[in-house]
């Protein structure tokens, strides 16, 4: 890596785009408006890569996701943008029931190489469509693989790796990332899906996070610093999870808190609790915490700066893990 | 008329080993050896067989579910045998048994199918993006009947691939039902086709009975797409004259259908009837080839039923299907 360059999160993404849509000429993006943006990564695409391969559609998610399905069946490899990942569920049936699934019900003949795109995160005051994170209804559906980086740097490598998959990807980003700067290096380089990244080592208590909440993870390990050493594991991919990477992790720490900021009910928290309680009951020393967004819809207007995950309900979180 | 008499032959006897398969089916389902569901076909194969005949091999074509696209597939040049082996739940079915009704043959460019009415739209859209993009000459047809126009996706589908000027043909079986309502009760015009004026899409409607007509139709909208003029819409007149679904009710909302002129539909607008006659009539055909030709599908159905029987049951273990997920990456990842 060079240390000298650095990208903001959008900045990456669209590097990413670039380079595999000069090494690809079968991928293409689509979606609402993205030739001249609201949010930065696509801005300037349609130049380079004309009107053809930078697809403006009209406000049909339905059609841009079906549209990328037909277009991946018949051999090209489609990036749908839908701005908001909260607009994805306009396209319901696409997105959750037949997307990932295509490929497992029409007997293993038809792999669908399609990577969905949409920021998402709480903490912008503008309420649900623009701010829901989907990742934990988009994991319980089989066949869909589900990732989301906390820096520039996972966020170039996720996005070519999620291109070149032979599979449908959802790619997250949060909002409140975008313009977000950090390293990322000039050489081609794939993070790929389903591998965690220990963002901060520590031995006495490991933090799940993804996403902004990596940040304010790291935030919570550094106030605590002198007291206890605490484990940040941002898992890059919900789907595939990279289980092993925990467990190795609670192997040294055996407390764990995962911070997830979409819904708790039935989400990425309560499955990867599930998980452990399965695989690594007996590494545990306290029962696992979670911070999640509280189970009513995400509000607009000044609530939410209380209701999202905080420094303060993470290190509250970590306290009681550690029976402080 | 651009297609020659050994085609019109030709499309007789698809539509009379559709019709043959069709009654093959409705034996098997009424038998309990269908896994899952049926939406007989009766006499509305006119337009399906019209619909798959005049493409090549890399045309793009979505199949109507009114007697599972049998019909389509037929005409398209597609062995249907691992298609119905499907529907029998058996190892040697097109999606390994895994979908019950889903109609998977790559090769022949037919991609799979929904559970949803209207899935057909919004893929249709890539098929035909992808074809342009591709510029191989392929083209799109979209298959449907006029209650998947309830969908919010055709109407997002007609305004991308007009504006896109797509090769994809709305190719629309109106049977002027809508599972168990009346299509006047739900739409405000009488023709489905002119949804089409509003993307400035040009239109036609035809007598989906009179399997010329349809064969018709379906080589000017071919020519059409194929000359890069974007898509039409093509509405087939046919007739429902049974239930939505085998074993569900055959109402029009509240009301149950007319039995008698469902019968007299059968009598006199069967469209394998009308085209024999018109083929003896004309002197391509005689009686005895008519003849022939329907026993010979009736022996196609009893080879299939024996080719599916074959086969055992799929059953596959756990642990195939939870590899199965995922789609393998052949070292698409390597760099």
């Amino acid at each position: 890596m060079k240390p000298d360059r650095e990208l903001t999160l959008s900045e990456a993404i669209r590097e990413a785009y670039v380079e595999e849509m000069r090494r690809d000429e079968r991928v293409f993006l689509i979606g609402t408006s993205i030739q001249a943006p609201t949010f930065p990564h696509t801005k300037g695409l349609a130049d380079e890569f004309g009107e053809g391969r930078v697809l403006d559609t009209p406000i049909s998610e339905p059609g841009m996701t079906g549209c990328a399905m037909g277009a991946a069946l018949e051999g090209l490899r489609p990036v749908v943008d839908y701005m908001y990942a909260g607009f994805a569920y306009c396209a319901g049936s696409e997105v959750f029931l037949q997307a990932g699934q295509y490929h497992f019900l029409h007997g293993s003949q038809h792999p669908l190489p399609m990577v969905m795109v949409g920021t998402c995160g709480v903490g912008r005051r503008v309420a649900n469509e623009h701010a829901t994170l989907p990742y934990g209804a988009l994991i319980h559906h089989p066949g869909l693989k589900v990732c989301m980086p906390s820096t520039p740097y996972d966020a170039k490598g996720l996005m070519k790796a999620a291109i070149r998959d032979d599979n449908p990807v959802f790619f997250l980003w949060h909002t409140s990332m975008m313009m977000q700067k950090g390293p990322v290096p000039n050489e081609d380089y794939i993070v790929p899906l389903g591998v965690a990244d220990i963002k901060r080592s520590g031995s006495d208590l490991t933090i799940l996070a993804s996403g902004l909440q990596v940040g304010n993870a790291l935030k919570v390990a550094d106030k605590l610093a002198r007291e206890v050493s605490i484990e940040v594991i941002d898992p890059r991919s919900f789907e595939p999870f990279d289980r092993d990477t925990l467990m190795r992790s609670l192997e040294k720490t055996h407390r764990l808190v995962i911070v997830d900021e979409d819904f708790e009910r039935g989400g990425f928290a309560a499955e990867v609790m599930a998980q452990v309680m399965e695989h690594g009951y007996d590494l545990l020393d306290a029962p696992v915490k979670r911070v999640c967004h509280p189970h009513f819809p995400v509000p607009g207007g000044y609530i939410d700066s209380y209701t999202m995950p905080t420094p303060e309900r993470i290190e509250a979180a970590a306290r009681e893990a550690l029976g402080a | 008329m651009a297609f020659n008499d050994k085609q019109r032959v030709e499309l007789f006897r698809t539509l009379v080993r559709a019709m043959a398969l069709d009654r093959m089916m409705m034996r098997l389902i009424r038998a309990g050896r269908l896994v899952g569901f049926y939406h007989e076909g009766g006499i509305a194969l006119a337009p399906g067989v019209a619909a798959g005949f005049f493409l090549a091999k890399d045309d793009i074509m979505c199949p109507h579910y009114r007697a599972h696209g049998v019909a389509h597939m037929l005409s398209k040049g597609v062995d249907v045998k691992p298609y119905i082996a499907e529907h029998l739940g058996r190892t040697g079915g097109c999606c390994k048994g895994r979908s019950s009704f889903h109609a998977s043959f790559p090769a022949h460019h037919i991609f799979g199918s929904s559970g949803n009415i209207g899935a057909n739209f919004p893929v249709s859209v890539g098929y035909g993006f992808a074809a342009k993009q591709k510029s191989l000459g392929q083209i799109v047809m979209n298959c449907s009947g006029d209650g998947s126009y309830g969908s919010g996706r055709a109407h997002e589908a007609l305004l991308m691939c007009a504006n896109w000027k797509l090769p994809v043909i709305f190719w629309c079986e109106a049977n002027g039902m809508a599972q168990h309502s009346s299509m006047d009760k739900l739409f405000p015009t009488p023709n489905i086709s002119s949804l089409a004026a509003g993307y400035g899409i040009p239109s036609q409607i035809v007598d989906g009975q009179d399997l010329y007509a349809c064969a018709d139709a379906a080589q000017l909208a071919i020519a059409h797409v194929r000359e890069g003029n974007g898509p039409i819409f093509v509405e087939c007149k046919t007739l429902r004259a049974q239930e939505h679904s085998v074993g569900g009710v055959n109402y029009a909302g509240k009301t149950p259908r007319d039995p008698d002129l469902m019968r007299r539909w059968k009598d006199e607008r069967n469209p394998e009837t009308l085209a024999a006659a018109a083929l003896v009539r004309q002197g391509l055909l005689a009686q005895k080839d008519v003849d022939d030709m329907r026993g010979a599908a009736e022996s196609e159905t009893d080879e299939i039923e024996r080719y599916c029987e074959r086969q055992p049951k799929a059953l596959p273990p756990i642990e195939e299907l939870l590899a199965a997920v995922y789609a393998q990456e052949p070292g698409a990842m390597a760099s």
